[in-house]
């Protein structure tokens, strides 16, 4: 089988910027192929959810390869909502280990706030089954992650003060991070107080909107950090199907898978980032991957588990929540920060430069997940 | 309310193919629209499409005659456990009330 390398990584700051969806893209895109010595890529895949219908922008993929002057190539929009990054790179490692290319970028963009929040809330409402009652009875997508912290709540010793506390520890590591879209320390009063989004999720349980712009250079040819599993699979697109709301299957298959092809279980584990676009669902994350028992990852959260000086660091980078959540960068931005920590020289780099990290991506309310687990050989 | 079943799954909506069978024999039976509240949330930011509305609940509905749940809507607040019944199908969205 082939091997696939990480060879280079690069990323705009996060937060609201004045440059444009193509000027973001491009930015990231150019760090990334400087930072691993300008290779010759043989093909290019952007992950990008809302660029039509928000930023009236498309062909990203032909951009980015006319743009930097690559060549004749193919190039590929991708999209998986939230996700859409996490798949973009799935399918440039799949273009490698396929031996139709040697060497692949793979870019992941968003630009949002420039809209209304209206019209961003119900843009990213079509990452959910838009012809359903659910969805004609007014469910968003925040929503879902309210409705299953209610229930969390009620079948556990959780409460509002433990997603707070997810909230702070990734403000806190935001905070280190240059380029995270909120390095303004917060309070937990302060976020206990917040006003509601979706009850009970208040405005720092949520990600925010966010402009930004990842990028990475993968290849067959050797590197120090080896992309040594993915895997990817789809899970309930409504909520009145789950079989167990307060599980997300997607996430915890996808874990399964990773940990079977990497040969490794999730003690092995030195350094995470997963999906909290809400508190509650970093919660759920870190039971479904193994982490923690199910309905026990909220004791983690209190004994501080998942800080940076925990025995599972979760969301160095500030995550979703405090790093910023541009939808299509997303998964690529937290391999960004992996190969910082694999390479020793992330924000909020681990004492012990760690060997194994993983990257979970969800899409929807549990539609997508992916699963990367990168080490350093 | 109608439901349709295979392999021990039920739901109110019709899939194409059975993911435990793989075939499309799904058995359907007419069930009472009542339920208790299995979770819920009070939506404060809506989309465009519900701003005027906002904020309302949605509420997650265990029905009580079938292993399946509805998504509705509800215009009192309610708590886990809340006894419900559907009020009127308004827009394709089922809209529950508070039984007593």
């Amino acid at each position: 089988m082939t091997n696939v390398y990480v060879h280079g990584i690069g990323m705009t700051k996060f937060g609201t910027l004045t440059s444009s969806l193509k000027e973001l893209l491009l930015e990231a895109s150019a760090e990334a192929l400087i930072d691993a010595g300008r290779p010759k890529i043989d093909a290019v895949f952007v992950g990008n959810f809302m660029g039509g219908s928000i930023a009236n922008q498309e062909i990203l993929g032909a951009i980015v390869a006319n743009e930097l002057g690559l060549g004749y190539i193919p190039s590929t929009k991708v999209e998986g909502a939230c996700a859409s990054g996490g798949i973009a790179f799935r399918q440039g490692l799949l273009g490698i280990m396929s031996g139709e290319y040697e060497t692949v970028l793979v870019a992941g963009v968003e630009k949002m706030k420039h809209a209304t929040t209206p019209d961003v809330t119900q843009a990213i409402n079509a990452a959910m089954d838009t012809t359903t009652n659910e969805k004609y009875a007014g469910l968003t997508f925040p929503g879902f992650f309210g409705v299953l912290a209610n229930r969390y709540f009620h079948e556990t010793g959780a409460s509002k003060e433990h997603l707070a506390r997810v909230a702070l520890k990734n403000r806190q590591n935001a905070v280190n991070n240059p380029l995270a879209q909120f390095v303004k320390p917060a309070t937990l009063e302060e976020i206990m107080g917040a006003r509601m989004i979706t009850d009970p999720l208040g405005l720092f349980d949520c990600s925010p909107m966010t402009d930004g712009a990842s990028a990475i250079v993968i290849s067959r040819k050797k590197s120090p950090i080896y992309v040594k599993a993915s895997s990817q699979v789809s899970g309930p697109t409504k909520m009145q199907d789950a079989t167990n709301l307060l599980s997300l299957p997607a996430i915890g298959e996808s874990g399964r898978l990773a940990y079977e092809k990497a040969g490794v279980g999730p003690e092995d584990i030195d350094v995470v980032e997963i999906h909290d676009c809400f508190s509650m669902t970093e919660i759920i994350a870190t039971e479904e991957l193994g982490f923690f028992n199910p309905l026990e990852g909220w004791k983690a959260v209190e004994e501080g588990r998942t800080q940076v000086t925990g025995d599972k660091p979760v969301n160095t980078s500030g995550g979703l929540l405090s790093r910023g959540h541009p939808i299509g960068a997303t998964g690529i931005a937290q391999i960004y920060q992996l190969v910082r920590q694999l390479r020793g020289n992330a924000a909020n780099q681990l004492e012990k430069t760690p060997r194994l990290a993983l990257a979970q991506n969800l899409g929807g309310t549990g539609s997508y997940s992916t699963v990367h687990i990168l080490e350093r050989v | 309310m109608k439901i349709y079943s295979c392999c021990g799954n039920e739901s109110i909506t019709k899939k194409y193919f059975c993911s435990e069978c793989g075939k499309s024999e799904f058995e359907e039976k007419e069930v009472s629209d009542s339920g208790t509240v299995y979770s819920f949330t009070k939506i404060h930011i809506a989309p465009a499409e519900f701003a005027d509305i906002a904020p309302y609940n949605v509420v997650l509905v265990e029905l009580d005659e079938a292993n399946a749940k509805v998504t509705t809507r509800i215009e009192e607040d309610v708590k886990i456990g809340d006894k419900v019944s559907l009020d009127r199908i308004e827009n394709d969205a089922y809209i529950y009330k508070r039984v007593s």
